[in-house]
């Protein structure tokens, strides 16, 4: 109990100094003995050595804490009050289950060693300068689930702090005129705060609590941050900026570790009233980084209101209290929303986890967590380089608070408590197969709750959809959508042979009577009754006639052994078809490589980092890394300007296109996709016209195509996707001839057909009309001869020779478009998580399309137009490619894990797109036509 | 006191100028009250008083602007009135909504009486779940729980704002500052209601009051900033007129060399920038440091004074916003 030790220290000098004011001549006399011997021995007398034994620990939902002595875990850790001078002495023992340290940037630690779980070992802190510090547990962004605390180190002597009275004056502060104080964590999007009474004792209050006071109350701020920066505000409150005369209301906590400690008398000039405490940056504030401070009048009790806990009312929680879980952003492969105790759910609920409350529920995913109503979720991006949102993908109709977003993608986190019981899954609109879901279970109904009980069980979604049954046809594939996304051991890995999904065996409370694959249980059926066992694959034979040159694939999920961050290039030789070489670039722990695109002379491949702010170029030949470059947030795909080979680069988490001059490596622009001071357009999949005078962006963020000129310049933004919210076009193809754009919408299942002049919109193609979303039947809804559905459609380019638009459709289909009539022709297989497209030449004239799937292991190619006859309604895939490595596969690290796997942006080498192909080298055989692709 | 006119249950049907738009007033203001005391010390007490601390009567409305071409527009806020003691200084604004909004210059002592009018279209018709209410917000100075100019479900009292709330309907809005001694400084005000309960303000509805100690000293031009998260928002002030002149993005600010002007700096957005004006030192405000540039955070203020000595731009050097060209020019002749 260190809170004792630390107000007896108090006690012992300032009770001297009270009794001067209170006693006779004799204590007077002792006392002055007393001051004599402390004048003396100064240094000695005040430098008190303090000891602390903490316990870095694991809470219910699991996010880590430290423990005071034999106290509760908390977060914030325990606050620590010494003075300058004093020595902290911490005996620090790891509870965890991975290696923790004990930082406090700004002060010197002696022997700042790892504790391994399991071990205690011993730090000695210097206070040697006065000054509220962080300290934490240095894990590598493991810190921020909940090992980080406040060091506050006062002066030895003399006031503490200073406030500004409501007449202006300054008024100092010693500590026995506190009254009370509190420290505030701003971490992620998320305050974590701690009462500390006049007395010392320390109350948690958790997640956005809060704090009250009564007006008049001395009360001291302890505003702290580690992670992304931040701004504190409170309202109609004012203080003045340490160690300066400026009287303030806003503070920056830069990145890193920050602090600021201030003094205010509460409502002083202003009153009573719920005055919000927010930061004020515009995504945290949207993210709900909020909280009240409480100031009643005279008379009232200043009682803080706790918020969210660790230890609440969540799935297992031990304590009747609000409750909260906690969601790590993450760059993991499926785990992109980790529960903080996903790990440990997934073993819980194994056939094997013998005496666990959860055996045999065989939850394969770590992104789920289940809550009672009324408590809440907490984001947090601790494990990632990128900038995301935090967006509703569906929720129980009708339900508070939804749908929860932010207008700009960005660092920091998120919170939002739930009360409407169902499930509601969040993604990242960067990043839209991010997904976490957490069901909100009202314990009086049967199985977990998917919809709103009071609503029929039925679902909304962000696309304007409301009211869907959960027993509907759609509602079902997205949960299955979710459930092999999110967990690695429901994906197709060809080199196994055998396909497994399983879904857990909780029973799930739907609408009405069962639909579809759902057909057992009545009401309430466990998940798994959705299992696939055992089914078999096979990769499927390479394609008869081969292509020219290779195929790059970045499979974005391959692990290697050398790096952290998962992702690499697979190159494909088109003569062999087999894989001749991995590029994972271990030396730049190379973050999710997810497009690429060649320098005119197809010596460079250039190649985004899409959950990080970097960009490599990297020699295509060799495989090796020429340089890696700092771009903006979360950068998605790179096209060259045909006309001058620069270099142009959407940068998905932020607002605009940046540019490299052909030749140099150094970003000299960012081209802005909207005009100053509008929402952030947030570009995707980029495109430019074969004369390099138009780039096309699809704006995920704002929900339209912009056209904006070689050298910046907004031409056109065409909304997509009929104005339904949320379309997320998400990728561009053009005609070779420049007439015609193509937008995939992800969300509203179409495409959108522009005018590549004036951007005007042509046609909508929708490509779910012949789907039932409720009873899951297929029929020629649109007439046009073909059953054909193209579900969350992604890249789709057009080909070389603009005969065709192929369609990579998440939902695991290719769907061919006729440029000529702009109608579906055809509808081919795909593997689930169906993503990437891109046209190659074929040996001797014509076209394959590469495609790649995330959540299998093998490239799909297409042979738009086999007879070679200009009409391609006889598409047809011509073979497959496994994406696994062999011994003869070259390669600067090895495969570690999911080998294959992550399939997305893909380009053929050569570069056979008119514009480009005009400047591709002799060294390839490409045919007369192939090179003058529309005539010369 | 509160200070909210035109109090309307639910959505607003009336016409302009209709009985039911005459404003209401629950209770009486300061002045009613201290009219009815009648008590001759008293008033004379206000009297003296007055010779220093300006009562100031603001009329502001919001309303859409800057549409891109492509009919996304923005939102602005607009003087309508300005009177100071009764005096009308309502020309010293621009008489369109600009961004950033009015600056308006108070001295320590002074008191305000500001009304909000909503003029975007078809914001008083109520709709669940979004507030279609703006709100004034201003930090720095003094006022009570109901001129906080925050919705209900923050403030717990009501939805302070014009236009639809969530739980409340007002076709105007007034709020009291009280510019109390130890408020020196520049502040921002900005809506906190439009939409969601965080307001508006990244949209558009932001704008600074500049609160002047009392025989504090003057400057040749004052320049109020905003560092938005693609562009500088900004106007240029003639200290002797204080004539707001060169709104909008990135403006060129000009100076006669040998005066010493004023910068206003004020964050707003998300990102975190930082901040030089080359060439040139200043002292971080409340110190005797020199610096030459400065880390700020959204709705974070920094005030620092030059003279004017040479041309120079100013810019934001954080990579995206530098390569976005968050960059202006202060033209020194």
């Amino acid at each position: 109990m260190f809170n004792k030790i630390e107000n007896k220290h108090l006690i012992d000098k300032d009770s001297a100094m009270n009794n001067k004011n209170s006693s006779g001549t004799r204590k007077q006399a002792l006392m002055i003995l007393f001051f004599v011997a402390t004048f003396l021995t100064s240094a000695i007398a005040f430098a008190a050595v303090h000891s602390f034994n903490l316990t870095a620990t694991t809470l219910p939902n699991g996010q880590l804490a430290y423990a005071l002595g034999a106290n509760e875990a908390v977060i914030p850790g325990p606050a620590l009050f010494v003075k300058e001078g004093d020595t902290l002495k911490v005996s620090l023992k790891n509870d965890t289950s991975a290696a923790v340290s004990f930082k406090v940037p700004g002060l010197s630690v002696a022997n700042p060693a790892k504790v391994n779980p399991g071990q205690t070992k011993n730090f000695t802190v210097q206070a040697s300068k006065a000054g509220t510090y962080v300290y934490h547990g240095d894990m590598n962004g493991k810190e921020l689930l909940g090992l980080f605390g406040a060091l506050v180190v006062d002066k030895a002597t003399g006031p503490v702090d200073r406030y500004v009275e409501d007449n202006g004056k300054i008024v100092s502060v010693s500590r026995n005129n506190i009254d009370k104080q509190f420290v505030l964590f701003m971490v992620g999007s998320t305050f974590w705060g701690t009462e500390v009474a006049a007395d010392g004792t320390q109350k948690p209050l958790w997640a956005n609590p809060h704090p009250g006071a009564v007006e008049n109350d001395i009360v001291r701020f302890h505003i702290l941050s580690i992670g992304p920066g931040h701004t504190f505000h409170l309202h109609a409150h004012r203080w003045l900026k340490k160690d300066t005369q400026e009287v303030i209301d806003t503070k920056l906590l830069a990145e890193g570790t920050d602090t600021h400690s201030f003094t205010i008398k509460a409502g002083t000039g202003v009153g009573a009233g719920a005055w919000q405490y927010h930061c004020h940056l515009i995504a945290h504030m949207e993210a709900g980084m909020h909280g009240n401070f409480k100031v009643e009048a005279l008379g009232g009790t200043g009682t803080s209101v706790v918020g969210a806990s660790p230890y609440g009312r969540i799935l297992l929680g031990p304590k009747d209290e609000p409750g909260l879980v906690t969601f790590e952003v993450s760059d993991e492969p499926a785990s992109w929303f980790r529960s903080a105790r996903g790990d440990a759910i997934v073993e819980l609920s194994k056939p094997s986890a013998t005496g666990s409350p959860l055996q045999g529920a065989d939850i394969k995913t770590k992104s789920l967590d289940v809550i009672v109503p009324g408590s809440s979720v907490n984001f947090i991006m601790s494990d990632t380089n990128g900038v995301h949102t935090i967006s509703s993908l569906l929720w129980p109709s009708g339900a508070e608070h939804m749908p929860y977003d932010q207008s700009s993608a960005y660092r920091g986190g998120g919170f939002v408590t739930l009360h409407t019981p169902g499930l509601y899954v969040f993604t990242c609109k960067v990043h839209p197969y991010m997904f976490g879901a957490v069901i909100v279970d009202d314990p009086a109904t049967e199985g977990l709750d998917l919809g709103n009980p009071a609503r029929n069980f039925t679902i909304d979604l962000v696309t304007g959809i409301k009211d869907l049954p959960t027993s509907s046809d759609l509602a079902v594939r997205l949960l299955k959508t979710f459930f092999i996304a999110t967990a690695p051991d429901n994906w197709q890995d060809y080199s196994s042979g055998l396909w497994n999904v399983r879904f857990p065996t909780l029973p799930v409370r739907i609408s009405g009577a069962p639909f579809g694959n759902v057909q057992d249980g009545g009401l309430a059926a466990p998940l798994s009754i959705l299992n696939v066992n055992n089914q078999a694959l096979t990769v499927g034979a390479a394609p008869a006639t081969p292509g020219v040159g290779e195929v790059w694939v970045n499979t974005q999920f391959e692990k290697t052994a050398g790096k952290y961050k998962p992702g690499t290039s697979t190159v494909v030789d088109t003569t062999t078809w087999k894989v001749k070489r991995k590029v994972a670039l271990p030396q730049i722990n190379n973050n999710n490589p997810h497009n690429m695109w060649s320098s005119r002379d197809q010596s460079v491949i250039y190649q985004t980092q899409w959950f990080d702010n970097k960009f490599s170029m990297i020699d295509r030949e060799t495989g090796s890394l020429i340089k890696n470059i700092t771009v903006g947030y979360s950068p998605s795909h790179v096209v060259t300007l045909p006309t001058n080979d620069d270099i142009t680069i959407a940068v998905n988490g932020e607002n605009g296109v940046m540019v490299i001059p052909a030749g140099t490596t150094n970003v000299t622009k960012m081209m802005p996709t909207q005009a100053q001071g509008h929402i952030s357009a947030n570009p995707h999949g980029h495109w430019i016209s074969a004369d390099g005078k138009k780039i096309v962006t699809p704006n995920i963020n704002t929900d339209d195509i912009g056209i904006y000129g070689a050298n910046g310049g907004i031409q056109a933004r065409t909304p997509t996707g009929n104005n339904a919210p949320g379309a997320h076009p998400i990728a561009i193809g053009m005609m070779p001839d420049s007439s015609k754009i193509y937008a995939a919408n992800l969300l509203h299942h179409s495409m959108t057909v522009l005018n590549g002049n004036n951007g005007a919109l042509l046609k909508t193609i929708n490509l779910i009309a012949d789907y039932n979303p409720i009873d899951g039947t297929f029929a020629d809804n649109d007439a046009n001869g073909e059953i054909a559905v193209g579900v969350l459609p992604i890249q789709s380019p057009v080909s070389p020779d603009g005969k065709a638009v192929v369609v990579a459709a998440t939902g695991g289909q290719i769907v061919i478009i006729d440029t000529a009539t702009d109608e579906i022709v055809k509808m081919l297989p795909c593997d689930p998580g169906c993503h990437g497209a891109n046209f190659g030449a074929k040996a001797g004239g014509g076209y394959y399309a590469y495609v790649t799937t995330k959540f299998g292991n093998r490239l799909t190619v297409v042979d738009i137009d086999p007879d070679n006859n200009g009409n391609i309604s006889d598409a047809a895939i011509a073979g497959y490619v496994s994406l696994v490595d062999d011994v003869n596969t070259a390669k600067d690290d090895n495969v570690s894990g999911l080998p294959g796997f992550g399939g997305q942006g893909v380009l053929a080498v050569p570069n056979v797109y008119n514009g480009w192909v005009q400047n591709v080298p002799e060294i390839w055989a490409l045919t007369d036509k192939q090179r003058s692709p529309i005539g010369k | 006191m509160l200070f909210q006119s035109n109090q309307l249950p639910g959505a607003l049907e009336h016409e302009e100028g209709s009985s039911a738009a005459q404003p209401v007033m629950n209770q009486p203001s300061l002045k009613q009250k201290l009219l009815r005391l009648g008590m001759g010390a008293m008033v004379s007490f206000l009297m003296v008083q007055s010779c220093f601390a300006a009562q100031h009567v603001i009329s502001l409305t919001a309303e859409e602007t800057r549409d891109d071409g492509f009919g996304n527009k923005l939102l602005a806020y607009k003087m309508v009135s300005h009177h100071i003691d009764g005096h009308n200084v309502t020309d010293r604004y621009s008489p369109d909504a600009t961004i950033p909004g009015p600056t308006i210059e108070l001295t320590e002592g002074d008191k305000v009486k500001i009304s909000i009018f909503n003029a975007i279209p078809n914001n008083n018709v109520a709709v669940a779940g979004i507030s279609k209410q703006v709100s004034i917000h201003v930090h720095g100075v003094h006022y009570n729980i109901l001129s906080d100019g925050t919705l209900k479900v923050i403030n717990q009292v009501d939805d302070e704002g014009a236009g639809a709330g969530l739980v409340q309907t007002y076709s105007v809005y007034e709020y009291e500052w009280d510019v109390a001694p130890g408020t020196a400084g520049t502040w921002a005000y900005h809506d906190h209601n439009f939409e969601t309960h965080n307001g508006s303000e990244h949209r558009g509805l932001f704008g600074a009051i500049i609160v002047n100690p009392v025989g504090g000293p003057t400057f040749a031009r004052e320049y109020v900033l905003y560092l938005g998260d693609d562009a500088f928002w900004g106007m240029e002030i003639v200290g002797h007129t204080k004539k707001q002149t060169k709104h909008g993005p990135n403006p060129t600010l000009s100076a006669k060399a040998g005066t010493r002007v004023r910068f206003h700096l004020i964050a707003l957005g998300t990102d975190i920038h930082t901040f030089r004006l080359n060439g040139y030192q200043w002292f971080d405000p409340g110190t005797n440091n020199l610096i030459s540039q400065v880390a700020i955070g959204p709705l974070e203020k920094h005030v620092f004074s030059v003279k004017a000595l040479q041309d120079a731009q100013y810019v934001d050097t954080n990579l995206t916003n530098r390569l976005l060209g968050m960059r202006g020019k202060f033209d020194v002749q």
